[in-house]
């Protein structure tokens, strides 16, 4: 008997364990993540916007809209992540080189190296992450950007599922003049100015809220009107009864 | 003899005493289960046999087919956009919903999206895109508290092409207009299609509690969530 119910009690556990494996299993694979893009500190940037990327195993669909961009001017933009990075936006503490600007390399701390390439078509490998004839040139300052199928490796998928990547969009036009220029060459590709890759907006991939909300006390529920009806009629039994003795009473008294 | 029926006297008044407390007592309960408002209303049930679960786990078909798998498309299928701006007010005109001071909310260590703690106050998913952004802005307020109707307590009835106002933090007004309304399982809430990607537009979620109350677990067991985009 004792042996049974020890048995039943095993195999109850391991059916309530199995929801969440199953779960575990299934979050590792899918899932829903949003990014709101900010501007970058210290590059200031009017710009902002929100990446979406929804992971299906080892295919990513992202969609992203973005404002106040420089206009008709190529912007890279990629996922970031890094096992060791921090899986976050820069912050003005991490200019390394002390020019008051954060250029991609340092915000590698924060977020890693590029895993993704965000490009309108081709390759979306780490390999095209300055192939700057192949994204967005934000007409309008604006991008709209939607692409699906995106092939990532299951680290990958598993990061950003996990919300520790970050997308970042790349291109600030700090002298204002239209264009990116200046002498500073960018830390990436000498060919380039800085203008052309320092990052101008990003925002962490945190995991969509997981089910519902919890948003009612059952105040005007049915139930409740049920319970309120049953013990009022239940005390007014009781009332009758009680009523009944006393009219006894009075009548024998009289 | 007299003492007796002395203390008979006494019995027979407490008797009568607790007959009409409780018939006092009895009577306020049965008019309070009468007077206090009937159950929230529900959305249309033909929304709610929507296969929520299927949309969750398996891949969203509209996704295959509007996005190409090998180029990005174009802007223009992009639906107006606002710059990000906080809510700070909140009015459904259809429905007599007018609240001011939307409070921040944020996910619990669980992953869930937390309800606002005071009743009379909706609250905005402060993690997400604001009202007007790109992406699922979500407001969520409470169905009821303990003792009666509380923000979003006609939300079920709420029909499509109703006006939603979110009045933002720079002073702007996003005018959303409701594309549906839906009852689902919280047991089977499909996360994706409340929270997932917009396909290009700002969208609003609002939400609130359905279905039976569970008194076992002191909440109702299904989500009613409004579905709505930006207009203009």
């Amino acid at each position: 008997m004792r042996t049974t119910s020890k048995m039943a009690g095993i195999a109850l556990g391991t059916a309530a364990l199995v929801p969440f494996m199953g779960a575990g299993i299934a979050q590792a694979a899918d899932g829903g993540t949003m990014a709101t893009l900010r501007p970058v500190a210290l590059n200031g940037v009017q710009a902002n916007g929100t990446a979406m990327v929804t992971v299906h195993g080892n295919r990513v669909d992202v969609t992203m809209a973005a404002s106040g961009l420089l206009p008709d001017n190529p912007h890279a933009a990629h996922i970031h992540f890094g096992a060791e990075a921090r899986h976050e936006c820069p912050r003005a503490g991490d200019d390394a080189n002390g020019d008051n600007h954060l250029n991609t390399t340092e915000g590698g701390p924060a977020y890693g190296d590029i895993v993704v390439s965000l490009t309108k078509t081709g390759d979306t490998s780490p390999k095209s992450g300055l192939a700057v004839d192949r994204f967005d040139t934000a007409p309008g300052g604006k991008i709209n950007y939607e692409r699906g199928s995106i092939n990532v490796s299951d680290a990958v998928a598993q990061a950003i599922v996990d919300g520790k990547s970050v997308v970042v969009v790349h291109g600030v036009d700090y002298n204002k003049n239209g264009k990116y220029d200046g002498s500073t060459k960018s830390d990436l590709d000498p060919k380039l100015p800085t203008e052309a890759t320092d990052p101008a907006l990003c925002g962490v991939l945190a995991a969509a809220p997981a089910g519902g909300m919890d948003t009612g006390a059952g105040g005007t529920s049915g139930s409740q009107d049920d319970q309120l009806m049953l013990l009022g009629g239940g005390l007014l039994l009781a009332a009758v009864g009680t009523g009944t003795v006393a009219a006894r009473k009075v009548r024998n008294r009289g | 003899m007299l003492p007796i029926r002395r203390s008979g006297d006494h019995r027979g008044h407490l008797v009568m005493v607790v007959t009409v407390l409780l018939a006092l007592a009895g009577c306020a309960l049965v008019l309070r289960a009468f007077t206090t408002p009937g159950e929230p209303p529900q959305p249309n049930a033909a929304e709610t046999s929507a296969p929520a679960h299927a949309s969750e786990t398996a891949p969203d078909p509209s996704t295959t087919t509007h996005l190409k798998p090998t180029a990005a498309k174009g802007g223009s299928s992009f639906g107006p956009i606002l710059q990000p701006s906080p809510p700070v007010a909140l009015a459904i005109p259809s429905i007599g919903v007018r609240t001011r001071g939307i409070v921040d909310l944020h996910l619990d260590p669980h992953g869930k999206l937390e309800a606002p703690t005071n009743f009379d106050r909706a609250g905005w998913y402060a993690d997400g895109p604001t009202p007007g952004e790109f992406g699922p802005a979500v407001i969520g307020a409470h169905v009821d508290s303990k003792s009666g109707p509380a923000v979003f307590y006609r939300l079920g009835s709420l029909q499509k092409g109703a006006a939603v106002d979110v009045t933002r933090k720079d002073g702007s007004t996003a005018r959303f207009v409701i594309d549906r309304v839906a009852r689902y399982s919280k047991k089977d809430f499909p996360t994706a299609a409340v929270y997932g990607d917009t396909k290009g537009r700002a969208e609003l979620r609002l939400i609130t509690c359905g279905g039976a109350f569970d008194r076992a677990s002191g909440h109702y067991v299904d989500n009613i969530v409004a579905f709505a985009h930006l207009t203009g």
